[in-house]
């Protein structure tokens, strides 16, 4: 917990040091070879590192000569620098790992991916895999997290409706207590807000302009909201994704987590080898565990804790079939992104979320 | 001369499947043209109507340009699976409002007006098929063309040609396949008559001088009309040669039996040794002479009666056994042993009485004349639906090498000595006339060499 506190802090000031100037790695982690290192493979990841390392591990089970090289990202960093080095024509890391899909769709789009099927690769959904060169490996609900011990049962939010009548209701007890992305910083945060607009418009308006009278807190990153929550200064997470919430829940029972009930959007975390790198081979291999049934596997029971097969986690509160009631909605990993990746669209759906949110206060 | 492997089935083959070769690449190409054209029409709608769709999103708002571009638009470009999209949007003045800043199409945006205008691009090392499009803007702040640009890869519809252009192959190749069979077929089948017609001629006897009687395609109809226009002048031909040999015969008789007379009227007494000796060998060539004539007739006979006569049903044993008393003379040589030996059934053959006779004789007066040593014997026999006329004796027989040319005329196995061998010539043309043949069985350790003369049995008496 004070590591991710912490961690939390030193993101926090970074962003506040104007943090474009130069890219930001969160974490770096080398996972040394369990024999003799005979490889080294780097991976660029916009995913947090705890929820990478038992895949990691279990991988050098399979393969003890192979050594990992993790760099975690924001979003947003790791696609400018993988944008720049494709543009560049350098190598940079052997397999990118990200929940923004959106930019993997751009980078793929752009020419920046090299394709790779196999045995493996036949089994991932059509929504998950386009051109063979961006796979989603993982299943993860954008979920609603409150805090069990300061949301009274009734003012739970079960769907997108329940948490725009209840910020109305009760603006005063949840005034500066709501927080959800800042979609500014960050990439995944846009993704959700990108596609919360498109599946409900309205629902969706109605619940920005609560939040906006609401004060909400916006953050960087999931890891960020859902530190304020469990140090109380929020009660209530929006659009959280379903693997970091859980992981939190399990250290913190307080934590509770809602699969809205209207819709929820699915997001499939994406992988994509660059086109130019040093070890495409390793880089594939990785990518054919992480979509394997073993890798699936340990991804359910301890990295991502959700699965398109399997039910909701224990916990959870949630519609009963996910995917069978059409609750479900998974971003599809295709073309369609590329609209959200727009420049134009970007800044200006960016610019109408910021004016409805009042800067926070801090 | 002639080539072995130009078969008129391997020509016509040859040239159809030339033909149909020619007719499927002509085809290939055709389908090929043509499933490019429908792929690139195809996805050319969704290209255009992605177009369409961005444009919808182009407004002026307070004074600037605001691009909304639907997710539906990419969402129709993604029907093309895996193709990636470019795309650029630019204001009336040209600046680039949003996309890829550097495709820009070898076209002059100011003059495109609505479009939409399809071209194709080479851009980032890809080949690309792009659409302009452009849609009027009037704003008092900026009024003018605005456009949108955009280009898609072409790998879906490349799949799609390749696609069309292979079923169209599969077609082809298959409905070539039918054709080349189906004629392969029609030729044999329409060949078949020619096949006919060669075995009919080389299983023809080679005496056998009647016209063709096989029916033919039209086609083939002079063919078959000048072998027997062919065939019947050589039988013209032949028949002369043949009454020209009887008349011969006949006219050389009368004055041979003159001269035998004259000769047997040479009172010997008075000649010399010498001379007794001459007179001798006179006589012998005039009997010689004499038999041979005969010969010639009873050849001339036996043809000319398997021309005309009317066969008949006989007991073979009974004109054997009046052949054997003609053939064997009285002054025979008392040192030789002759028999004949009949069988206890009835021996029925269908011939003319007169030439089967004259052709057992012939084969007895053979073996008597070269074979003949101390025995002589002829055997009527019947076996498996034929009767067999045996005639055996103790001589050293003809070797098997020469079986086959001794039936053929004037031709002996012991040349050159006097006998011009007509015998086995007129007994095996007899035989072969009355649907059987002559055949010889070698000399054994039991049985001396055998002439057989094989005939088959008159049906009535085989059933």
């Amino acid at each position: 917990m004070r590591k991710m506190a912490l961690r939390a802090i030193v993101a926090f000031l970074a962003v506040l040091a104007a943090y474009p100037a130069a890219a930001l790695e969160g974490e770096r982690a080398l996972f040394p070879a369990k024999q003799e290192e005979k490889a080294r493979l780097i991976i660029h990841a916009a995913t947090d590192l705890e929820a990478m390392r038992p895949l990691i591990l279990d991988f050098q089970e399979a393969a003890p000569d192979i050594a990992i090289e993790f760099t975690d990202y924001v979003t947003n960093d790791l696609f400018r620098e993988a944008e720049e080095a494709c543009r560049e024509g350098r190598a940079d890391g052997d397999l990118l790992l990200s929940s923004s899909v959106d930019q993997l769709v751009k980078l793929a789009n752009d020419g920046c991916a090299s394709p790779h099927s196999s045995f493996v690769t036949q089994s991932v959904p059509d929504w998950a895999n386009w051109r063979e060169e961006v796979y989603g490996f993982t299943f993860e609900p954008a979920v609603i997290v409150y805090d069990g011990a300061r949301v009274p049962p009734e003012d739970v939010p079960r769907s997108h409706e329940d948490l725009s009548d209840l910020l109305r209701r009760k603006p005063e007890v949840y005034r500066g207590r709501i927080g959800t992305y800042d979609i500014n910083a960050s990439g995944i945060g846009y993704l959700l807000a990108f596609h919360d607009a498109r599946q409900a418009p309205t629902v969706y308006g109605r619940l920005l302009e609560s939040f906006s009278r609401a004060e909400a807190v916006t953050r960087c990153c999931n890891n960020e909201v859902l530190g304020e929550i469990a140090s109380g200064k929020i009660r209530i997470a929006y659009n959280i994704l379903g693997s970091y919430a859980y992981a939190a829940y399990r250290h913190n029972p307080d934590l509770r987590i809602v699969v809205p009930r209207d819709y929820a959007l699915i997001l499939s975390r994406g992988a994509l080898i660059p086109a130019k790198t040093a070890r495409p081979d390793l880089a594939a291999r990785f990518l054919d565990y992480l979509l394997s049934g073993r890798g699936q596997r340990v991804a359910r029971e301890k990295a991502f804790f959700f699965s398109e097969k399997s039910p909701l986690p224990p916990g959870v509160d949630g519609p009963p079939a996910l995917m069978e009631s059409g609750i479900g909605r998974p971003i599809r990993i295709g073309p369609a992104l590329l609209a959200a990746q727009d420049r134009a669209q970007r800044e200006r759906f960016i610019a109408s979320w910021t004016s409805l949110f009042v800067k926070p206060v801090r | 001369m002639y080539r072995r492997d130009s078969s008129l089935f391997s020509r016509l083959v040859l040239r159809v499947a030339l033909v149909l070769a020619a007719g499927a690449a002509i085809l290939m190409s055709g389908a090929w043209f043509y499933a490019r054209a429908a792929a690139d029409d195809a996805y050319d709608r969704l290209l255009l109507g992605a177009a369409i769709q961005m444009m919808e999103g182009l407004a002026v708002e307070e004074g600037a340009f605001a691009v909304n571009l639907p997710s539906s638009a990419f969402e129709l470009l993604g029907l093309a699976g895996r193709d990636r999209i470019f795309y650029r949007v630019t204001d009336p003045s040209g600046r680039t409002l949003t996309g890829y800043e550097d495709l820009a199409p070898d076209v002059d945006l100011t003059k495109v007006g609505p479009g939409p205008v399809f071209l194709n691009l080479r851009y980032r090392g890809e080949p690309l098929r792009v659409v302009v499009a452009g849609r009027a803007i009037s704003d008092p702040a900026m009024s003018g063309w605005a456009h949108v640009v955009v280009a898609q890869t072409t790998q879906a519809r490349q799949a799609l040609a390749s696609e069309l252009t292979t079923r169209a192959l599969v077609m082809v190749v298959i409905m070539s396949g039918l054709a080349l069979i189906g004629t392969a077929l029609a030729v044999r089948y329409s060949l078949r008559p020619v096949a006919v017609l060669g075995e009919t001629l080389a299983s023809r006897d080679p005496q056998d001088l009647t016209p063709l009687a096989v029916t033919v395609p039209r086609e083939l109809s002079p063919f078959v009309a000048s072998i027997n226009h062919f065939v019947r002048r050589l039988d013209e031909r032949v028949k002369l040669l043949q009454r020209f040999i009887a008349d011969s015969a006949h006219q050389i008789r009368t004055p041979l039996t003159a001269l035998s007379a004259q000769v047997s009227l040479i009172n010997e007494d008075n000649l010399s040794d010498s001379d007794r000796r001459h007179l001798e060998r006179v006589r012998n060539r005039a009997g010689e002479l004499a038999r041979f004539t005969n010969q010639l007739l009873n050849h001339a006979m036996v043809i000319h009666r398997f021309d005309s006569a009317q066969l008949l049903p006989l007991d073979l044993t009974r004109v054997a056994r009046k052949a054997f008393r003609a053939a064997v003379p009285i002054t025979i040589d008392p040192d030789i042993v002759v028999s004949f030996e009949a069988p206890d059934e009835d021996v029925t053959v269908l011939g003319d009485e007169l030439s089967l006779r004259e052709a057992i004789i012939n084969v007895i007066d053979n073996s008597l004349r070269h074979g003949t040593v101390s025995r002589l014997e002829v055997r009527v026999a019947r076996s498996e639906g034929f009767g067999f006329v045996e005639v055996e004796d103790d001589g050293p027989g003809i070797p098997p090498n020469d079986w086959s040319h001794v039936t053929q005329r004037f031709v002996t196995s012991k040349s050159g000595e006097g006998s011009a061998g007509l015998g086995f010539a007129i007994a095996s043309e007899v035989a072969a006339a009355l649907g059987g043949a002559l055949t010889f069985r070698e000399k054994t350790e039991d049985h001396g060499f055998t002439v057989l003369l094989k005939l088959p049995l008159h049906r009535e008496d085989k059933l």
